[in-house]
């Protein structure tokens, strides 16, 4: 009996050796969960989150939420009926956060947010690291005001984003705000459906037929200053009409630097990649965190393009 | 034909035979939408009055190329009684591989070739699962405009690809004459050259038999499955060509470039007068409705409404087309 | 004339099986030049697996086909079928001239076109071919479909043209029309004709000689018409076997009048229980049915019956009322050819009573019925496809039994059914007789009639009810007679 007793606590004394053995051994996996892997700019987001797993040795998964919040709701159990440890998410909006953040609470995730936060008011979550777009409007829409009174009127037009999401509703109100404190006038915003260039051209076009006098467009989305800045070439308007442009790619920095466009508040799409891993990491490995990361974009106009300064923030934007 | 042996005492050698419709009423419901495209624009310019300069109309030109041309290889395969759901992303997918090759060394021209043979791809495999295998066009071009889809973003692991030739803009923004961009003159070659098969080309003629009665036209000894498989091989190489005129237009390619285009489309042919259950159809009605849908959504930019109402704005225009059909066939 | 020339069809000794079932047993068929030959037989009988062999559409197990040309060029047999093959949106004119096209890119010249449809329409019908050409091929009526079709087959230089069952959709002055046309055809180009047909006034009235086929042999080879009587041909075409099979008459309680058929000039009562049957071409007994079951807008006919109204007004509420519909075009008005069998079958019972949910019991109801049937299904849960034509028919009967209703409607229920299927679709609907139904039953075949009904009521050609027989009146002559056509 007793020699019994002894051999299952060796037994177990084993077991609980090698378990904790393994778990030293064992990586962390962090998930990216994409609204859509369609768009240029969340592939750069999972290109930050891989780049920052790598280096701190985690596994990387990718899962796209195909903008459905049911979808991602799934994402998110098939992610940890996989066993991973942390998560970084992109949302499919805001509104869609809150059912996320229970679950993943209860299953003891930590989550990051990059590029679009979670809805006001939540707080299960370990770092929200976005672009503070408020702020970058009232830069972006005071820039943009300048540009069109430096080519002789106060006509401003923007090309925007969906206005469903709440990062569309905040750069919308920083612009307006930016605008009006410097005497400009916003005499027609038109949303994108697709984002793409294509509907940019047609949709700038008609910006400009229906007001003649723009003479500074706003651009909320990389695919707008492309788009603005072809139907500025067909009409030979090129120069003569500003346009600003919000995230950054290399098509619009080579406009910046061709004269096309002028100005670009770079979103640091990989940075924050890079960042809400690092977020999650420090959670899982009881480092601190921040949880509000709200980054204000750079701008960087043609004549910086190519400071040391301007690389860095390139670096951050898209994979090199 | 031996006429002699079948000539009959017939006493009415002398009266002629009956003239056809005159070509005006041959083309009344074609001619309705070009007035109904037309009061559109004038509506439109009670509110922004620059919806009638000549820059507005060029605008409208160019935005609705691509349209046109894909409309154009969509009504073939509705004449015979199909339907294609592949081409917008047979549109994608060309921009992907044209930009691709450009960006790997290959000319202009070889590239262009190579975007066009994704359209005769896809359009051949769109043929053979439905006329060798005999499965449902709807099935069929559902899967191929699913697959092409998702190639389009393997092709680039999703990316946009630019285009970096200094000629290309040449394909669509050229003038090969004088004062006429080279998008105007294809739309209009390619729009003059169908109507001319349709109607006045027995293999053109084919289409309509085979959309019309399939089992009258087998009988008949008209070759239904032949004539199908061609059909979709065109509507995939208008697919394709179209996305090259983009390409070369915004000198970019986006993986989702074609994405809305497939049920425009699809909508442009059943507002130019063709019926989904195949048999009827014209190019020009075809093009009529391309340039109406691209009306509205000008008209709705320029106004100034919320862009999404431009679709319940199409699909008003689409009820009202097949209802006008519809009772002027009674 | 044609005594020294070659036939323009020859067929020797034709043998041809489906499976096991042969369909013909060695037929012999000539056609010649200058002549309308009309070709009859039973449902069944082998006549359209003849004509489909000779024109290259199914391929003979055994015998001899030979055909030959009037002029020096290939043989052409062009048919004319009951569902026309017309390009429905196409014009008239491009109809015809369309299997004139030299090749895929030849040119089409409006004009050319409308040319060759104008010649060959107006050797046929010159009033036709000034109003018709260039109007849209679905307008035409039967009639206007039918003589285009017969100008395009002319057109094209065919040497025999074949008719099938032409005139069952015509009105008697169509027919007269399609008639005179023929014989002028055949005068003076001296191409062939071929009508196959039943209708034994038109026979009459039309061809110089017939062939009769029976159970897939030829049982009277291009015998003048003149030399056979009526009586002989009926006799010929009859059903010896399934005439011994049939039920003996049952007698009719005396039991009240269960309803009263309202016609144009007429009132038949019938009696519950009593099987009534409706003779003659499809023109007024489908007006009959249409009101029974349901989908007739308006009527000359009317009913009246207790607790029902004068014309049901939707098939819906015949249903409700107590009407059941058996039809033998199974493909278009009965089989739900996508469903099971076991929904098939119980289709009505669901809508009579009410029936939201799909019951468990519904397996046992359905398996009861199938078996009442002797059907051969291999499970109910098979599709009706896999059913032969005969059992489909059961099926479509199936559905109303033991429901215990008022009236049931039969269309024509044994149109192509075997033999065998036969004799058991006769018990069927005597048993539904028996319990009290009133059974109202429209067929082409006069003989089935005469065995099983108690009265029947024949219409002419033109949808006129000719007369009301009584039992005692019952005789094949007298039927032929009045509906104007054999067997």
């Amino acid at each position: 009996m007793m020699k019994t007793l002894i051999k299952a606590l060796a037994v177990a004394a084993a077991v609980l050796v090698a378990q904790s053995a393994g778990a030293e051994e064992k990586k962390f996996t962090v998930a990216y969960i994409a609204p859509s892997l369609d768009i240029d700019y969340w592939q750069w987001v999972a290109h930050g989150v891989q780049q920052k797993a790598k280096e701190l040795g985690m596994s990387y998964v990718e899962y796209t939420s195909e903008n459905s919040p049911a979808k991602q709701m799934d994402n998110a159990r098939v992610a940890v009926t996989r066993g991973v440890n942390a998560v970084v998410i992109g949302p499919v909006s805001s509104t869609s956060t809150p059912p996320l953040l229970a679950y993943l609470a209860q299953q003891k995730i930590p989550v990051a947010f990059a590029g679009i936060g979670p809805q006001q008011g939540q707080t299960k979550f370990t770092s929200a690291v976005t672009a503070n777009n408020y702020e970058t409007s009232l830069a972006q829409g005071k820039y943009t005001c300048e540009l069109a009174k430096e080519r002789g009127g106060k006509e401003v037009g923007m090309l925007s984003l969906p206005q469903d999401r709440e990062n569309a509703q905040k750069y919308l109100k920083g612009a307006k705000e930016a605008f009006q404190a410097n005497g400009c006038d916003l005499v027609q915003m038109l949303e994108t459906k697709g984002l793409t260039i294509n509907e940019a051209v047609t949709q700038a076009n008609d910006l400009l037929t229906a007001h003649p006098n723009i003479k500074a467009i706003y651009g909320m989305y990389d695919q707008a200053g492309s788009g603005a800045a072809k139907a500025l070439a067909t009409r030979g308007l090129t120069g003569k009409i500003g346009i600003t442009v919000a995230d950054g790619s290399p098509a619009t920095i080579q406009l910046l630097k061709d004269g096309a466009i002028q100005g670009i508040f770079f979103q640091e799409a990989v940075g924050q990649g890079i960042d809400a891993t690092q977020q999650v990491y420090n959670a899982l490995t009881g480092t601190q965190t921040t949880q509000n990361m709200a980054l204000i974009m750079p701008l960087v106009k043609a004549t910086d393009i190519n400071s040391d300064a301007a690389k860095k923030v390139i670096a951050r934007v898209f994979p090199q | 034909m031996n006429t002699k042996a079948r000539s009959m005492t017939s006493n009415d050698k002398n009266s002629p035979t009956p003239r056809a419709p005159s070509v005006l009423l041959a083309y009344r419901s074609e001619l309705a939408i070009a007035m109904a495209c037309v009061a559109l624009l004038v509506g439109v310019g009670i509110f922004v009055p620059a919806a009638l300069s000549s820059g507005n109309f060029a605008n409208i030109l160019q935005a609705s190329a691509p349209l046109v041309i894909m409309s154009l290889g969509v009504l073939v395969v509705i004449i015979t009684g199909g339907i294609d759901l592949s081409v917008g992303s047979i549109f994608s997918l060309t921009g992907m591989v044209t930009a691709l090759a450009m960006a790997n060394g290959f000319g202009d021209v070889t590239a262009s070739l190579l975007g066009l043979g994704v359209g005769i791809v896809f359009g051949s495999i769109n043929g053979v699962l439905i006329t060798l295998v005999g499965l449902a066009p709807f099935v069929v071009t559902l899967i191929t405009y699913a697959v092409a889809a998702s190639l389009a973003f393997i092709v680039t692991n999703g990316r946009s690809l630019g285009v970096d030739s200094s000629d290309y803009w040449l394909l669509n923004s050229g003038e090969l004459l004088p004062g006429i961009p080279n998008f105007v003159v294809f739309c209009l070659v390619f729009t003059v050259v169908l109507e001319f098969v349709l109607r006045k080309i027995t293999a053109g003629r084919w289409f309509y038999s085979v959309g019309s009665s399939p089992m009258a036209a087998y009988l008949l000894g008209i070759p239904v499955k032949r004539t199908r498989f061609a059909a979709y091989v065109i509507s995939g190489t208008m697919a394709s060509f179209a996305g090259l005129l983009t390409v070369s237009y915004i000198l970019n390619a986006e993986a989702t470039a074609g994405a809305s285009l497939m049920l425009q489309a699809i909508a442009a042919v059943v507002i130019g007068g063709a019926s989904l259950a195949g048999g009827t159809g014209s190019a020009v009605g075809a093009v009529l409705g391309a340039l109406m849908i691209t009306i509205i959504q000008n008209g709705v930019n320029l106004i100034g409404i919320n862009s999404f109402w431009q679709g319940s704005v199409t699909g008003l225009a689409i009820l009202v087309a097949v209802l006008i059909d519809r009772f002027s066939h009674r | 004339m044609a005594a020294d020339k070659l036939p323009l069809i020859s067929v020797r000794n034709l043998q041809k099986s489906f499976g096991v079932t042969k369909v013909l047993r060695g037929v012999n068929f000539t056609v010649s030049a200058g002549q309308i030959h009309a070709l009859l037989g039973g449902n069944g009988a082998g006549k359209s697996t003849m004509i489909r062999i000779i024109t290259g559409g199914i391929r003979k197990d055994d015998g001899e086909i030979s055909l030959s040309s009037q002029r020096d060029t290939e043989p052409k047999i062009a048919v004319v079928h009951q569902e026309l093959a017309l390009l429905a949106d196409l014009s008239v004119a491009e109809n015809i001239a369309i299997v004139h096209a030299a090749s895929a890119r030849s040119f089409v010249h409006a004009r050319k076109r409308a040319e060759i449809g104008y010649k060959a329409l107006s050797l046929i019908d010159p009033h036709l071919a000034n109003t018709a050409l260039h109007r849209r091929a679905a307008d035409l009526s039967m009639h206007e479909g039918q003589i285009v079709e017969i100008a395009r087959a002319l057109s094209t230089g065919a040497d025999v043209i074949m008719l099938d069952e032409p005139t069952a959709n015509l009105t008697a002055g169509e027919t007269e029309r399609l008639f005179a046309v023929l014989r002028r055809l055949v005068t003076e180009t001296n191409i062939g004709i071929v009508f196959v047909s039943h209708r034994m006034k038109e026979i009459r009235q039309l061809c110089d000689v017939c062939t009769i086929i029976r159970d897939g042999m030829t049982v009277i080879d291009a015998a003048p018409l003149e030399r056979l009587t009526d009586v002989e041909i009926v006799h010929h075409m009859g059903q010896p076997d399934a005439r011994n099979e049939i039920p003996a008459r049952h007698k009719i309680d005396h039991a009240d009048v269960g309803l009263v058929l309202k016609g144009p000039e007429c009132a038949v009562p019938v009696l519950k229980g009593q099987i009534l049957g409706l003779a003659g071409a499809p023109a007024g007994p489908s007006q009959v049915i249409a009101l029974l079951n349901g989908t007739a807008r308006s009527s000359t006919w009317g009913l009246e019956a207790e607790g029902w109204p004068e014309r049901p007004t939707s098939p819906r509420q015949a249903v409700e009322l107590g009407i059941g519909y058996v039809s033998g075009d199974r493909r278009s008005k009965g089989v739900l050819a996508q469903l099971p069998i076991i929904d098939n079958v119980l289709a009505s019972r669901r809508v009579r009573e009410g029936r939201v949910f799909v019951r468990r019991s519904e397996r046992t109801e359905c398996l009861d019925l199938v078996q009442a049937l002797k059907l051969k299904a291999g499970s109910i849960l098979d599709l009706p496809s896999t059913l032969s034509g005969g059992n489909q028919q059961k099926l479509l009967i199936a559905r109303w039994l033991g429901m215990s209703l008022r009236l049931v409607v039969f269309e024509e229920p044994t149109r192509g059914v075997d033999i065998g299927t036969k004799r058991d679709i006769y018990e069927l609907i005597r048993r539904m007789a028996d319990a009290g139904t009133i059974v109202i039953w429209w067929s082409t075949e006069n003989v089935e009639l005469l065995e099983l009904c108690d009265e029947i009521l024949a219409f002419d050609t033109d949808g006129q009810a000719k007369g009301l027989l009584q039992s005692s009146q019952f005789n094949e002559d007298a039927l032929a007679d009045l509906t104007g056509m054999a067997a």
